[in-house]
């Protein structure tokens, strides 16, 4: 009695799977008399035998419609074969930063114009890459203590432009501040708002 | 005296690349120029801008796909065209490599193109609509000289194009056939453009041919080599230097000549566009060769 399967009938038919191929089919009957084991072969990549999921997370779909718009989704998305597949990377705030810091890059430097870019969105495809030192240029390197990890930390850890961004910083400041209360204060000792003290 | 096993050896080699181009110039005798002489373009790194440039050693960039298929934009500091390196953890002609790694843990790794040294990269820059370059292109290279812009080219169609790279200078052949050597979609031929009838047993039918010939005769060279191997439909581009054809008359009116020429060959220009900032007085000519009639409107 405790061979018996706990869910399930006692008397259910034994009845092979409803999409197993006849040739690659092989059913064990297993001790519980209501469970088939089906081999197929490992290439079909999504579909699992029921064994080897868990409790039914997860059930490939018999339509092959809804199977092949799943095994799309699956496929990792890439720029296409005209770029040599260069992949979508996951967005970090890291990245995202330097994406932004690259977009924004005229106004970091004065001296240096750039071409503008043809949409304001950040780009979908795009790899970051470190370039690679060659002995020739020993003397034109960033040291050690001077790499970093991102774009954004190495335009930061330059300090070549830190006043010119203070001065540009504090200029806008004082553009977006409110209206103050100018045309209230009193100018000085002679000013008209002081002519009926003085008359006093 | 054996050519030594590296593509380039050191700065010696690089003057006698010089030499060559002299000659191939005087001559006349050589359809091939043998142009890119050993660091002819920028004078190494060091001296323009004196460390302030953003290409160094360490520095991060963000590459993008370009419009063109199979090139891409590093973006950093500096912009840079770069090209996807076929043979990893090599550089040809001394230029920056820029190397990634994927998130899967795998590694890839570009070139930057140098537009000084290469019209391709020039014309491209210059904003050309169509370079007909894209990978899976099967490229006749006529003029390749050492081979510079051949190894950009045999990047961007890929290990499922091939590029046929025809020089005539044995000197930078040379350099050609070692760097040849380690990309498999090159085939070198150091033969006269003028004869292609030489190689007409290693060249199969072409989509695409790309001519850096500056002689005289550069049209009729183009025009001979499409007859042989350039399909129907298939496209040429061509670099025009003005004062290897003509330099008694303005550059305007040497393009304009050559473009007719061109037009009397059954090619069919679509667009020019001059090198400027890159070369003086060149021009890039894109167009097809033999191109279906349009279609006339249903009468």
């Amino acid at each position: 009695m405790s061979s018996k399967a706990v869910i399930g009938l006692s008397w259910e038919p034994k009845i092979p799977g409803l999409t197993q191929p006849s040739s690659t089919f092989t059913a064990v009957a297993s001790t519980s008399g209501c469970k088939n084991v089906i081999s197929i072969p490992e290439s079909s990549g999504l579909w699992r035998p029921n064994s080897e999921l868990v409790d039914g997370l997860f059930l490939a779909p018999n339509d092959p419609k809804k199977l092949n718009k799943l095994l799309k989704k699956q496929v990792r998305d890439t720029a296409g074969s005209s770029w040599f597949n260069m992949p979508a990377p996951t967005i970090t705030l890291e990245l995202k930063k330097d994406l932004q810091m690259i977009k924004l890059r005229d106004v970091i430097d004065p001296k240096r114009h750039y071409k503008k870019s043809e949409s304001k969105a950040l780009p979908k495809y795009f790899q970051v890459g470190t370039v690679v030192e060659s002995p020739t240029d020993f003397y034109n390197r960033l040291r050690r203590k001077e790499r970093k990890t991102t774009f954004a930390d190495e335009l930061l850890s330059d300090f070549s432009g830190k006043n010119y961004w203070k001065r540009k910083v504090r200029e806008i400041e004082e553009q977006n501040r409110p209206a103050s209360n100018e045309k209230w204060k009193i100018k000085g000792k002679m000013s008209m708002k002081r002519a009926k003290q003085r008359r006093h | 005296m054996r050519p030594p096993l590296r593509g380039r050896g050191g700065g010696g080699r690089g003057r006698g690349d010089g030499g060559a181009r002299g000659r191939g110039r005087g001559g006349g005798g050589s359809a091939m120029r043998g142009r890119g002489g050993g660091r002819g373009g920028r004078g190494g790194g060091r001296g323009r801008g004196g460390g302030r440039g953003g290409m160094k050693g360490g520095s991060k960039l963000v590459i993008e796909p370009h419009r063109h298929e199979g090139i891409f934009i590093a973006k950093g500091k500096e912009d840079a065209l770069v090209t996807k390196n076929m043979v990893p953890g090599e550089a040809v002609y001394n230029e920056k490599r820029i190397s990634v790694q994927n998130e899967d843990g795998t590694k890839v790794e570009y070139r930057v193109w140098n537009p000084f040294r290469s019209k391709l990269a020039a014309a491209v820059l210059g904003g050309v609509d169509n370079i007909w370059i894209v990978p899976g292109a099967r490229v006749l290279y006529l003029g390749a000289a050492s081979g510079t812009t051949v190894s950009h080219v045999s990047d961007v169609v890929g290990p499922t194009g091939v590029v046929y790279a025809v020089e005539f200078s044995h000197r930078s052949g040379r350099d050609l056939v070692n760097m040849a050597k380690k990309r498999t979609n090159i085939i070198p031929i150091i033969e006269d453009a003028r004869h292609p009838a030489k190689y007409r047993m290693l060249v199969g039918m072409v989509d695409v041919i790309f001519s850096d010939v500056a002689q005289p005769d550069q049209a009729r060279i183009l025009a001979l080599n499409a007859s042989y191997f350039l399909k129907a439909g298939g496209h040429f581009v061509i670099s025009i230097k003005a004062n290897c054809i003509d330099s008694t008359v303005p550059a305007e009116t040497v393009f304009a000549q050559e473009v007719k020429k061109l037009q009397a060959e059954q090619f069919r220009p679509s667009e020019q566009v001059t090198l400027e900032p890159f070369e003086r007085d060149h021009a890039c000519v894109v167009g097809g060769y033999r191109m279906p009639k349009k279609q006339k409107a249903a009468s």
